[in-house]
């Protein structure tokens, strides 16, 4: 019975090509658009979200407890200190330090430190906010490939470590080019001024807002020099290794949390709320933006089959006549619709997934929106992220919208008798 | 002979609106046995349709009780009725009525199919109720790819195919010329004998009135002959 039930829904459909094309065509376009969107802006996120982690947050970030509220060289961390445990006399911070646990954990692909201290960027002509932050080129570049973010100059501080990479917002502020002179002036650890001449050698654009705007990297051994500092870093960010997940990363957190209590280990989503609200924003906007396209696609399947129900009241009240139950009746509208949303649905996702491919190798370049994108921490050139659930999510919303969609034409015939179905037809 | 169908007390109203009503059937008696060959006769709107519809439980009085093989009908739900039109009941409509997507085969082999019969099982009788009425030839092509007459032989084939107990049809040779209509009325007779289906149709032509063992004449609703002939 099924294959004649699956024959009667496509020789119904087959009846109207034009009209069942426009549908399925309809279905179509509209998941295109939705998961060429979704891609699209997941891609925008994820990037944003990319960004903060490679150039700044890491996966999870060490700092020392209250450091964050009060960003003061008194508040370090010391990434030779090792785990708090009880040793004679009381606690005591014994075995391998912490830098040495994280280089030992097969959880973590790499670390990095860094000093850092708000001060003053002056040239001869204007000054500026500054934030110091001393670093090790080699472990950054390890990290977060700090020297794809170069727009201008070298990834290197020169051979005497006087060299400067500088936010590319700042420089322009500065009015300061590559090879231009800078000073950097900071209170050190003593509470002193300090101060030191630098040349800028390289320019860098993150779209991390934060670092774009304020950030001036010295070299590390630098940085301790000038504030003062024998030992001892401000931020210890980490990266997870490849293979790790969310779980992982919650159990590393919990670990470090534990051994070293004195310490505030912060995940990235923490130390980036807006980047996740962000995440969920767009989820939500999605979600929406799905519903409503389902909603005109369940609105164009609706207005077609009520049509096609109408229109054959003659051969359904034939079908109850001869002793096919009001079930097989519905069974036959309901695959007539599953067969238009089903073909809408493969044409869309082929079509959007096809686009996506396309977006994810190549990216969707919005360069002529680029300082306005910048100001949201985007990337000018966008590269899209495919994902199974678009598609399956896809499915579930279409085969809904048609379920909905059939639902008024079946009450139509539910009420019907079956020469009153014919005479009507 | 046992008696296979019994309308005792049958009236049909009809109210198209508030103040006007229709007496289609009035106190409607008649009791058909097993096998039997019958023809409902009448003029236009003499409740010929309305009364085949309510045996075959497509309508329902507005007052009386029709039994069907010791089962009464009236009070039987949509669902029960329509098992019953699927496993009992075989119809033939005027205007043939075959779907319109599906070929002749599949038009006849239909309600075997709902009744869940096997492939196989279908194939074999649809071929075989073909080759009886000839048209086995047309098997394969769509409703309006085939002449009325034809059409009407393949309503006939889907109608006893399913070896239904009766077989209903409503002037089913009302859309042929006197040859057809004639060849028809023949092989609904050959079916009769062969396959011991009780056939009840409609007509208001003479020469197929003529071929009936039993005629049954309506008037304004109302059962005003009821006689038996003896064609042998």
């Amino acid at each position: 019975m099924s294959s004649l039930v699956l024959k009667m829904a496509w020789a119904s459909l087959a009846r109207r090509p034009t009209r069942s094309l426009l549908v399925v065509l309809m279905i179509a376009v509209s998941l295109w658009g939705l998961l060429l969107m979704q891609g699209i802006y997941d891609g925008m996120t994820e990037q944003m979200i990319s960004n903060a982690i490679r150039s700044d947050a890491g996966h999870l970030s060490i700092f020392a407890r209250g450091y964050r509220l009060d960003p003061s060289l008194d508040l370090l961390v010391e990434p030779e200190q090792g785990p708090a445990q009880e040793v004679a006399g009381g606690l005591g911070n014994e075995g391998p330090g912490l830098a040495a646990s994280l280089a030992a954990d097969p959880r973590v692909a790499s670390h990095v430190v860094r000093l850092r201290q708000n001060g003053l960027v002056a040239t001869s002509h204007y000054s500026r906010h500054a934030e110091i932050i001393g670093v090790e080129l080699e472990g950054e570049q390890l990290q977060g490939r700090l020297a794809d973010y170069l727009t201008t100059g070298k990834y290197d501080f020169g051979p005497k470590g006087k060299g400067a990479i500088i936010g590319h917002k700042l420089a322009a502020k500065l009015q300061v080019r590559l090879g231009g002179k800078i000073v950097v002036s900071a209170q050190d650890r003593a509470g002193e001024l300090a101060g030191t001449a630098l040349r800028v050698s390289g320019i860098i654009r993150t779209n991390n807002m934060g670092l774009d705007e304020n950030a001036v990297f010295i070299d590390l051994a630098r940085a301790r020099g000038l504030l003062g500092v024998e030992s001892g870093v401000s931020q210890l960010a980490l990266l997870l290794a490849k293979g790790y997940g969310e779980e992982d990363l919650a159990a590393l957190q919990g670990e470090l949390r534990a051994g070293w209590p004195d310490l505030a280990v912060s995940r990235w989503d923490e130390l980036y709320p807006a980047l996740m609200q962000s995440r969920v924003l767009m989820r939500g906007f999605s979600l929406v933006v799905s519903g409503l396209v389902f909603g005109v696609a369940g609105l164009g399947i609706f207005g077609v089959m009520l049509v096609s129900v109408l229109e054959r009241l003659r051969e359904f009240g034939i079908m109850l006549a001869i002793g096919a139950g009001l079930n097989t009746i519905r069974k036959t509208i309901l695959l007539e619709s599953l067969l238009m949303g089903l073909a809408g649905f493969l044409a869309g996702a082929l079509a959007g997934g096809l686009s996506l491919l396309y977006f994810r190798r190549f990216g969707l370049d919005l360069s002529v929106f680029s300082e306005a994108l910048a100001e949201f921490g985007m990337d000018a050139v966008t590269y899209a992220i495919i994902r199974f659930s678009y598609f399956s999510e896809a499915l579930a919303a279409v085969i809904l919208a048609t379920l909905v969609s059939v639902y008024f034409s079946l009450r139509v015939l539910g009420r019907s008798r079956p020469m009153a179905v014919i005479n009507k037809g | 002979m046992a008696v296979f169908l019994e309308l005792s007390g049958i009236n049909k109203k009809f109210q198209p609106d508030k103040e006007v009503a229709v007496l289609a059937l009035s106190g409607v008696e008649l009791a058909i046995d097993q096998g039997e060959f019958v023809v409902i006769s009448g003029p236009s709107g003499s409740g010929k349709t309305t009364l085949l519809n309510i045996i075959g439980g497509l309508d329902s009085p507005s007052s009386g009780e029709v039994r069907l093989a010791d089962l009464l009908l009236t009070g039987l739900s949509e669902r029960e009725l329509s098992r019953l039109r699927r496993d009992h009941i075989g119809f033939v409509f005027q205007a043939y009525n075959l779907l319109p997507v599906l070929t002749a085969r599949e038009n006849i082999e239909y309600v075997m199919r709902l009744q869940g019969v096997g492939e196989p099982e279908c194939r074999a009788r649809s071929g075989e109720i073909s080759a009886k009425l000839g048209i086995d030839s047309l098997l394969d092509k769509l409703p309006h790819q085939l002449s009325g007459g034809q059409q009407q032989r393949v309503a006939v084939a889907r109608a006893v195919a399913s070896t239904p107990k009766l077989v209903l049809a409503d002037e089913p040779t009302a859309n042929l010329d006197s040859k057809a209509a004639a060849a028809l009325i023949d092989m609904m007779e050959r079916l009769n004998d062969e396959e011991g289906v009780t056939i009840i149709f409609s007509s208001h032509d003479p020469m197929v009135i003529a071929k009936a063992r039993r005629s049954v004449v309506l008037h304004d609703g109302r059962i005003v002959t009821n006689v038996r002939h003896d064609l042998s």
